[in-house]
């Protein structure tokens, strides 16, 4: 008698846990899924460094692997490049702007020699405006590279990460 | 008689040694400067070795039968750097890493110079581009004046930049 009422208690608990976990996924599913912009097109500008000093082949190559990288995983099926003409008659435009926030250049033969010392760092503010410059998201975002490669493949990293931030935020109008 | 003979000698080899020395440089001049093209040019793969020459109106990069032009004009920033490579690099570079006893950290001790040339241009809808090489040392500033010369810009001019040290490879 005792151990039937045990075992239905332990019946009911069991059920609420598991209804309880589901509500809880439920909802940290429905955080995790934010609903998404609309965009048709993106417009890459050259990355702006007024306080913090960032050498050229720096700047060329985040804003070069910034439009590969887009094109490659952004999820929008135009991706311009900063002054393009094109990118005026384009509707549903996005602009993203990008402002250095910090730079850390390592050295490639510390990290071949050490492997732990000498990593390159790259700190970078993210803007996506709509055409008249409205704000549509902001975000820090930042590329490493810590044991192997080139210290350009910091760019690399921070390009990928904005490409999927991209990805989860907008999603390509319909008909585009 | 034998006096005669020696300056007859030396004329020779004085002349040969300066028709190949002008064949040389006619020949580089005309075929470019040995690059790696590292990321930026439209229609070439990164890390891609070619020949850079400006000519003419043009900055031409050449690997076997690809040929990319940019118009001289359309430049609007050449930058010229510094910079290192190991001196086994490639995918023999990578092979030694795992060699035993830590000699492949050893070899990283050994690196050989590099002169980087960073250019930003423009493409015919006015979109901006640019592109990374890197050469020999020394070769980057004749590129850079030579670009200059055919009517590419540049915000830093060619003295000043050839005065700065080669400060890419610190310590942290």
């Amino acid at each position: 008698m005792t151990g039937n009422f045990v075992n239905r208690i332990g019946s009911v608990v069991a059920m609420a846990a598991i209804t309880l976990c589901g509500a809880s996924m439920t909802g940290a599913q429905q955080k995790a899924t934010p609903a998404k912009m609309k965009a048709a097109a993106i417009k890459v500008m050259l990355i702006e460094s007024n306080e913090i000093s960032l050498p050229a082949e720096f700047q060329v190559s985040l804003y070069e692997d910034l439009i590969a990288q887009l094109k490659k995983k952004g999820g929008l099926p135009h991706v311009y490049r900063d002054g393009d003409r094109n990118a005026d008659g384009a509707s549903d435009l996005i602009v993203l702007h990008t402002t250095l926030r910090g730079f850390k250049e390592g050295s490639e033969k510390l990290r071949q020699v050490t492997t732990v010392a000498g990593a390159t760092s790259i700190t970078v503010h993210c803007a996506f405006t709509d055409k008249d410059g409205k704000t549509l998201l902001e975000q820090d975002l930042k590329g490493n590279v810590r044991f192997f490669g080139a210290n350009l493949r910091a760019t690399f990293d921070f390009a990928k990460k904005t490409a999927q931030l991209t990805r989860e935020s907008f999603s390509p109008t319909a008909g585009t | 008689m034998m006096r005669r003979y020696l300056k007859r000698v030396s004329v020779v080899v004085c002349v040969v040694m300066l028709w190949a020395g002008v064949s040389r440089a006619q020949a580089t001049a005309s075929a470019g400067t040995k690059v790696t093209q590292i990321k930026g040019l439209s229609g070439v793969k990164d890390k891609t070795g070619g020949m850079l020459a400006v000519d003419g109106s043009n900055l031409h990069f050449t690997h076997e039968q690809l040929k990319v032009d940019v118009p001289t004009a359309s430049v609007e920033d050449v930058v010229t750097g510094a910079d290192s490579q190991r001196l086994i690099h490639g995918t023999l570079g990578t092979l030694t890493m795992f060699a035993p006893y830590e000699s492949g950290r050893f070899l990283s001790l050994f690196r050989t110079k590099l002169d980087t040339l960073t250019i930003k241009y423009r493409d015919s809808d006015g979109g901006l581009h640019g592109a990374i090489f890197t050469m020999g040392t020394g070769k980057a500033e004749l590129l850079k004046k030579d670009l200059l010369d055919h009517g590419a810009h540049s915000t830093v001019p060619v003295d000043e930049n050839a005065a700065k040290p080669a400060t890419k490879e610190q310590k942290p």
